[in-house]
C-alpha cells in the first residue's frame, strides 16, 4: 500500500478506538517519518511501509499503552454527545428507567443492611455471654451473702463457661467483620467493572 | 523472556543510543538493530513513555524539507542507565555463581 493509504487506515484505526485528536497526529506523524527515513534509504514506498508494520496492529498496541483512565475519559467525552431525539427518548422513558434504577438501588441498600445486621447480630451474642459472666459473678457474691456458696460457685462456673465461648464468638465476629467490610468494598468494583471493563478488551 | 522485563531493557536500550548524541527514530533502530530487534511499533511506545519520565526530551527539525524528530538524553536519563549497569553488574555475579555450580557438580560426578 502507499504511504497515503497506511497513513489513512492507521488515522481511522486510532479515531475508531477512541484516541484524543493530538496523539493520534503525533503517531502519524511517528510513522510518516519513519516511512520517509527508509525511502531516502532507498527502499520503494511500498516496502517501506510493509517494512514499518501492518496499522491495525499498531493501532492496536498504540491503545494498549495508553492508561485506561484516558481512555474511559475519552469514551464518556465522546459519547455525551447526544442527538436531540436521545434526549428525548431518554426523558419520555424515565418513568420506567428511573424507577427500575431506583428499585435497584434500594435492593443493594437492603442487601447492606442484612449484611450488616448479621454482623451485629454475631456481635450481640458475643456481648450477651459476656454479659452473662458478669451477672454470674454478681450472683455469686449475692449468694455468698446469703450463704448459698455452692450454688453460687455453680453459676460461676456457668458463667465461666459463657465467657469462654465469648471469647471464641470473639474471633468469629472479626472474622464476620472483616468479610462483611471485605464484600461492601468488592460490590461497588464490581459495579464500575460493568461498564469500564467492556473498553480494555479491545 | 518475561514481557515485562523486556520492556525495561528496551527502555534502556534506547537511551543508551542516545546517550552520546541525539538521534532520531529510524536511527535507532538501525543502530540496535545488531543486538536487539526493535519494531516501529515497540520503539513507539518506549519514547512516548521515556519522554513523559523526562528520560528525554524531543525536538522537531527540519531535514530534507520535512520534519524529524530528533531525540536528546536528559540527566535522569543517564542516571537511568547507571542505575542499570548497577543492578547488572549484581545479576552477572549471581550468574557467575548459579554458572559455577553446575560445572562443579559436573567435575564430582565424573570423579
Amino acid at each position: 500500500m502507499t504511504k497515503h493509504e497506511f497513513m489513512e487506515i492507521l488515522r481511522s484505526r486510532e479515531a475508531l478506538f477512541g484516541l484524543p485528536e493530538e496523539d493520534i497526529e503525533r503517531s502519524l506523524s511517528f510513522y510518516g517519518e519513519l516511512i520517509d527515513d527508509r525511502v531516502d534509504e532507498g527502499m520503494s514506498e511500498e516496502e517501506a511501509v510493509a517494512d514499518v508494520g501492518a496499522p491495525g496492529e499498531i493501532a492496536a498496541q498504540i491503545l494498549s499503552e495508553i492508561p485506561l483512565k484516558k481512555l474511559v475519559k475519552e469514551k464518556i467525552k465522546s459519547s455525551r454527545r447526544l442527538r436531540a431525539w436521545e434526549i428525548v427518548l431518554l426523558a419520555l422513558g424515565s418513568p420506567i428507567w428511573l424507577t427500575l434504577l431506583i428499585a435497584a438501588l434500594v435492593i443493594l441498600i437492603s442487601m447492606y443492611a442484612v449484611l450488616w445486621s448479621l454482623v451485629a447480630v454475631v456481635w450481640s451474642v458475643g456481648a450477651a455471654l459476656v454479659g452473662s459472666f458478669l451477672l454470674s459473678i454478681a450472683a455469686l457474691v449475692l449468694l455468698c451473702v446469703q450463704g448459698s456458696v455452692g450454688m453460687g460457685l455453680f453459676l460461676l462456673g456457668l458463667g465461666i463457661v459463657c465467657m469462654g465461648l465469648a471469647l471464641f464468638l470473639w474471633f468469629g465476629s472479626m472474622a464476620a467483620t472483616k468479610g462483611a467490610w471485605w464484600l461492601s468494598k468488592k460490590v461497588p468494583f464490581w459495579i464500575k467493572s460493568l461498564f469500564i471493563g467492556k473498553e480494555k478488551k479491545v | 523472556m518475561d514481557i515485562q522485563m523486556k520492556r525495561g531493557l528496551l527502555d534502556v536500550c534506547v537511551l543508551a543510543s542516545i546517550r552520546e548524541e541525539e538521534s532520531y527514530g529510524y536511527q535507532i533502530i538501525k543502530e540496535m538493530k545488531p543486538y536487539v530487534e526493535i519494531s516501529e511499533s515497540t520503539l513507539y511506545p518506549i519514547l512516548r513513555r521515556l519522554e513523559a519520565a523526562e528520560l528525554l526530551t524531543v525536538r522537531t527539525a527540519e531535514y530534507n524539507g520535512r520534519l524529524r524528530k530528533y531525540y536528546h538524553i536528559t540527566e535522569s536519563g543517564v542516571q537511568r542507565i547507571e542505575d542499570f549497569k548497577e543492578e547488572w553488574r549484581e545479576i552477572l555475579s549471581i550468574y557467575q555463581f548459579v554458572i559455577k555450580d553446575r560445572e562443579e557438580k559436573k567435575a564430582n560426578d565424573e570423579t
